[in-house]
């Protein structure tokens, strides 16, 4: 079949897009819609002594006035991982952006009027707005840690909160101290990561609708089903009276996972009694989440001859004012620390701290992008002081498949070195540099894939057309595009007679989440058992109407035949029903069966982190001029190698981003770069020269015919690609991101220590 | 004196006539009404998007006269006696734009979001330099973000629907 | 949507001016809008009376002079225009090329030129270009009318020499004379420059007769280096000592700490950008082209 897997089918998507037909959720107009708008705290950490919303409630065209007051018949906390935050602020606000209270008005301008309108009286309280603030001994406690407790999906065993940390996980293997004894190099250093805005160019919005004891929800989620679970739990509703209906995404990259604006929205809805829509602006975006801030030390032991023996990691991750994903990010942080190498013996220790910023959570390759860049650099740093090549020192260092990554967890499934060696050629390794130019590379791994389960349907209609009902979120990545392409496969069902609609928790079955690059693996399955049930249906009918056996029945262009004689699948279902109507149905599930579910026993699949760039330095100004930028997609098995390169060629130039020079700016808790005048993405013009995506198809993933998921892993290869880089010309950094003004402190320096060992002192 | 001879609108009402799409019309409006809003709540033509809100992103990007404009940032009453153009407009009938083909074909999308505003403006970029350098397109379409695609295959959807407009516009030529 | 105002129609430049007399404070000139809309809508400033001042004839024309000795310019007049106007392109192609640099191609389109230097925000391309340039602004009011040097206009952060009054009806470049070239630099991490030099060198049997050179963009307002213009004036241009000047321009150009940079990473931009821009102008010149 052309357009099932291995083919550059066209998005199924597209013409909506181009056409301006596409509804994302602030498309949908509802009859009787009401404007809602937040009122956020100044402060980043203070009591509320008073809130009077008496003006603003009297403002002709307010309908509503929310304060956490109206949540006294509800527990009003939510957190997936931890239990810690209200839908409104109760009492204290602990960030500056914090919702406090809503209003929904008949229109926009008179919401923003009321929010103005509403008085406040705050009592200052001693913040914490830093790492460091927040993990000293005297610090403000952010939450009474003793009473924290595990939201609905924390899978993270137990949470060893202490002060200010809300969560900390360790891992390690052998005996650290006897493997630093035997090394005869070690490199240690002290790194800083940046907090970082995804910018999903959609900002979050949602619309809620209450009637009577049940609620609709439109949102730009990533994950309906987590969102269902929680509002239901807020609500005290079951499960099925939550609907979810999720249009189009524009953009989400971990910023739209797990719960955000929702419960706001419907609570606003539920007072107001009339559907509400909350559509953030940017500046709301920035404080609704973000990728955590770091700071990480590291030490790393080699023998002489550059192997790699031991590692020790401590981590301490920003998670702002509430946990959202932190404890995964951290998590997986751990998981990444090690690097893919073999070593004696390794100790991560992690830590997820709270601060009076605004809450971070998932963004794309969460973890291995913070981590990745510093492990790498300290491997390259090595393989200096060895003499060593940076390829070299790899191949000699990498796991081989089958090999354990961390104790007790999933072993390799990929081939790294070929992978390196990809890169190293893609790079022309060996070959001569222009001047002021570096080459580096980066290899890594991300626990990809989150809780295996995930369900789907495909109904077959009368006219032989089919309907995929599935809940991957559509938001970018082409999920409905392959999830056709996995129909038509299985259904020899030419790709425009397949259909797949958005999720809608009332139609489309179970799936656990659209993350971790876990779609076209875990819901892929899903949908390819379906459509097998669904085929096998159809050859019992062909079998049953040709009156031949099973094996002598071809599916074939939507069509069953028998030598050259076929019918329809349309034919066939009439043929089965007796009766001009009818639909086949088939369904297909994955679940991890009756394990433990602990997430220790994970990942689904190792995603890897590989990336190369060369680089060129303007040693006047320390800009950084990216020549080339090199991904390797390790997929297993590619349903669509376009869309593929496409997920490359996004991450990557996401990994310059935070690389280069995105930065989330605070002061006293307060962001100072709050709109996109200030906060660069890359555009057009930061483009590198080239770019070279190499596509590795070894059918060794988990999914149906070796599939495993892509998409995050350039981003995080890339920032490690780019620091090696830098440090192939002589500057070695410990912050990111790379912004011409460090990269020139770094070269003043480096020169400055050159000059003095150069002195005849 | 003077001053009373000047038009005085005050924010109430002004009546504006404009052509969108093709199509004349007639709208009460007040000044303070930015045309985002107006073409996307009152017309409906909800293709041009609202992100950044401070004309860097390029989401909400519509022709004025055959320019591109941040609708986020400009009044409706700009629109007087002027030409608008939005994504909804660019195809004809069920024919799409050369442009919007070429998206289509190279995939040069993913979420979406930023297409509209994407397309548009290479549209008027396509219509003053019909075969534009990439470097042209790079500085051309800089203010559209698109944080998805990383670019790459926008600018081959540019190059590719420049070369088939060039096509067209010779064989029309001379035919 | 914003808060409510309204929208005033003046036909003449006296119209405009008695209207803004008497709005005061709650008055503002509306013109391009990019950057007056952009603070209303962020809510730091409102005005209760807009005064549109595009429904002026001619405003924003682009011409050359009767004496064809410079070009006169129109408060209205785009960058979208200033880049592409023949004219422009012709007589002073230094300034089609800077316009085609400004912000993005939206705010080109309807952003004016005459609101860029009312405005004074401190990054803007302009101000540092027409500092160099020795341009001149006519203002006027239903009072009076007076011209004054781009030097004496731009007063601070935000700040112009524009009384409430006053409309800005025409901005005057002299046209370079044929030894004269000019090159501008700019360099940007953010949606606005970090850092502006805009350098015109006058040069006549390979010596330098005359240098103005422009830094902007890193401080409140832009400034013009005068020592260094000082210590290259007069020398000839293949020996000229650049990279000294560029040092002086340095010092002199006052950095403040910011979002974006350092005082003392600006310097060094400064520094950088200076001597690019000398270097570039001299070529331009020793080509014997007028690219001023």
């Amino acid at each position: 079949m052309s357009e099932g897997i291995g083919h550059n089918v066209p998005r199924v998507d597209a013409r909506s897009k181009v056409t301006g037909e596409a509804i994302f959720t602030g498309d949908l107009k509802l009859s009787g819609l009401l404007h809602g708008k937040v009122l956020r705290s100044p402060y980043p950490h203070a009591l509320i002594r008073r809130i009077n919303t008496d003006r603003a409630a009297s403002l002709p065209g307010v309908v509503s006035v929310l304060t956490s007051t109206d949540l006294e018949d509800i527990d009003p906390y939510y957190g997936h991982s931890i239990k810690d935050r209200p839908l409104l602020a109760i009492d204290r606000v602990r960030f500056v952006g914090e919702p406090l209270a809503a209003v929904a008005a008949e229109d926009e301008v008179t919401a923003e009027q009321a929010l103005s309108l509403i008085e406040v009286e705050y009592e200052d309280l001693p913040a914490a707005t830093t790492l460091e603030e927040a993990l000293s001994d005297d610090a403000p406690r952010l939450h009474e840690t003793d009473t924290l407790r595990p939201g609905l999906f924390h899978g993270l065993g137990e949470l060893n909160p202490d002060g200010n940390i809300c969560y900390q996980h360790s891992i390690h293997r052998g005996d650290l101290a006897e493997a630093f004894k035997q090394a005869e190099i070690i490199v240690e250093q002290e790194y800083t990561f940046p907090a970082v805005y995804q910018y999903a160019m959609e900002p979050h919005t949602v619309i809620a609708a209450w009637e009577g004891k049940s609620v609709t929800v439109w949102a730009s989620c990533q994950h309906p089903y987590l969102v269902r679970a929680e509002l239901a739990e807020l609500f005290d509703l079951p499960v099925a009276s939550v609907r979810i209906i999720v249009p189009f995404l524009g953009g989400g990259f971990g910023s739209k996972s797990y719960t955000k604006m929702e419960p706001i929205t419907v609570a606003l809805a539920r007072k107001a009694r009339r559907p509400v829509r909350i559509a953030n602006r940017v500046d709301e975006a920035m404080v609704t989440t973000r990728r955590h801030n770091m700071r990480c030390w590291m030490r790393t032991g080699a023998l002489a001859d550059g192997t790699l023996i031991a590692r020790h990691v401590r981590l301490w991750m920003d998670t702002g004012a509430y946990a959202d994903n932190g404890p995964r990010v951290v998590a997986t942080a751990a998981d990444a620390a090690p690097g893919p190498y073999r070593w004696k013996s390794f100790q991560v220790e992690a830590y997820c701290v709270y601060t009076n910023r605004p809450p971070s959570g998932s963004y794309r390759a969460f973890g291995a992008t913070h981590l990745q860049w510093i492990g790498e650099s300290q491997v390259d740093e090595i393989a200096r002081q060895a003499g060593v090549d940076p390829v070299d020192i790899r191949i000699q260092n990498l796991l081989r498949p089958g090999e354990e990554v961390r104790p007790g967890g999933k072993a390799l499934d990929a081939d790294l070195v070929g992978d390196v060696q990809k890169i190293a050629d893609a790079l022309d390794w060996g070959s001569p540099k222009p001047p002021d130019t570096g080459r580096g590379l980066g290899v890594g791994l991300l626990a990809a894939g989150a809780r295996p389960v995930s369900t789907a349907i495909v109904r077959m209609e009368i006219d032989g057309h089919a309907t995929v009902l599935v809940s991957s979120t559509e938001m970018g990545q082409g999920v409905r595009t392959v999830m056709s392409q996995l129909a038509s496969q299985e259904l020899a069902l030419p790709i425009e007679h397949i259909r797949v609609p958005g999720g809608d928790t009332w139609i489309t079955p179970y799936d656990r989440s659209t993350g971790a690059s876990r779609s076209t693996t875990l819901a892929g399955m899903a949908v390819h058992r379906a459509a097998r049930e669904v085929r096998q249906q159809l050859l019992e009918i062909a079998s049953q109407a040709f009156e031949v056996a099973l094996e002598a029945i071809e599916l074939r262009d939507g069509a069953a035949w028998r030598g050259d004689q076929s019918l329809s699948y349309s034919e066939l279902i009439q043929f089965h029903f007796g009766f001009t109507g009818g639909e086949l149905i088939g369904r297909g599930e994955v679940s991890p069966g009756g394990n433990k579910g602990s997430y220790a026993e994970g990942p689904v699949f190792w995603e890897v982190c590989v990336g190369g760039a060369e680089v060129r330095l303007d040693r006047d100004t320390g800009r950084l001029h990216i020549t080339k930028l090199v991904s390797v997609a390790d997929v297993g098995q590619a349903v669509n190698p376009d869309l593929v390169k496409a997920q490359e060629m996004g991450a990557s130039m996401q990994g310059l981003g935070n690389a280069l020079f995105e930065e989330m700016i605070f002061d006293e808790g307060q962001i100072l770069n709050g709109t996109l005048l200030d906060y660069h993405i890359p555009t057009t013009e930061d483009m590198p020269d080239q770019f070279i995506s190499r596509l590795v198809e070894n059918e060794d993933g988990p999914g149906p015919y070796g599939i495993k998921g892509a998409g995050e892993g350039a981003l995080a290869g890339v920032p490690a690609a780019i620091v090696n880089a830098l440090a192939d010309i002589g500057v070695q950094v410990t912050e990111l991101p790379l912004t011409p003004e460090r990269v020139w402190q770094a070269l003043r320096e480096a020169e400055a220590e050159h000059d003095d060992g150069g002195s005849p002192s | 004196m003077r001053v009373e001879s000047a038009d005085v609108y005050n924010s109430a009402q002004i009546q504006i006539r404009m052509i969108v799409n093709g199509q004349s019309m007639e709208a009460t409006i007040e000044p303070r009404e930015l045309l985002l809003d107006f073409l996307r709540d009152r017309l409906g033509l909800t293709g041009a998007k609202r992100s950044c809100d401070v004309q860097v992103c390029g989401t909400c990007t519509v022709l004025m006269d055959g320019r591109p404009v941040s609708a986020c940032c400009t009044l409706v009453y700009e629109a007087q006696n002027r030409e608008l153009l939005t994504i909804e407009g660019l195809a004809d009938g069920d024919e799409l734009h050369p442009l919007q083909q070429s998206f289509v074909e190279q995939s040069a999308l993913q979420c979406g979001f930023c297409t509209p505003g994407m397309i548009l403006t290479a549209n008027s970029l396509l219509e003053e330099i019909p075969n534009p350098t990439r470097q042209q397109i790079q500085h051309y379409l800089k203010g559209n973000l698109c944080r998805c695609t990383g670019y790459w295959s926008v600018l081959e959807a540019v190059e590719l629907a420049a070369r088939r407009l060039q096509a067209e516009g010779q064989s029309e030529g001379s035919a | 949507m914003l808060r409510p105002f309204e929208i005033h129609e003046p036909g003449t430049v006296e119209e405009a001016s008695v209207l803004l007399a008497r709005f005061g404070i709650d008055a503002a000139i509306y013109a391009g809008g990019t950057e007056l809309l952009l603070i209303m809508k962020e809510g730091l400033a409102h005005f209760p009376h807009l005064v549109n001042i595009k429904t002026i004839p001619g405003l924003d024309e682009i011409a050359l002079s009767a004496e064809g000795d410079e070009l006169q310019i129109g408060p209205l007049a785009t960058h979208w225009d200033l880049e592409r106007s023949p004219t422009v392109r012709k007589h002073a192609p230094l300034l089609a090329e800077v316009e085609s640099q400004v912000a993005n191609t939206r705010v080109r389109a309807v952003g004016t030129i005459g609101g860029n230097l009312c405005f004074a925000e401190p990054h803007s391309d302009l101000a540092t270009l027409l500092l160099a340039w020795g341009a001149t602004l006519e203002l006027s009011s239903s009072e009076a009318q007076r011209v004054l040097p781009a030097a004496d206009f731009t007063l601070g952060l935000f700040e112009t020499a524009r009384q409430p009054n006053e409309i800005l009806t025409r901005i005057r470049l002299p046209l370079l004379s044929e030894n004269t070239a000019g090159a501008y630099r700019k360099f940007s991490t953010h949606e606005r420059p970090m850092a502006t030099v805009a350098a015109l060198l006058e040069v006549k049997d390979g010596i330098i007769e005359d240098v103005r050179l422009a830094v902007g963009s890193v401080g409140p307002l832009p400034i013009r280096a005068s020592e260094a213009e000082a210590l290259l004036r007069g020398q000839s241009i293949e020996g000229a000592t650049f990279a000294s000047a560029a040092e002086l321009a340095a010092s002199a150009s006052d950095p403040m700490d910011d979002l974006h940079g350092s005082a003392d990473y600006k310097r060094q931009l400064v520094r950088v950008l200076t001597a690019q821009a000398l270097m570039e102008a001299s070529g331009r010149a020793a080509g014997e082209t007028n690219e001023g």
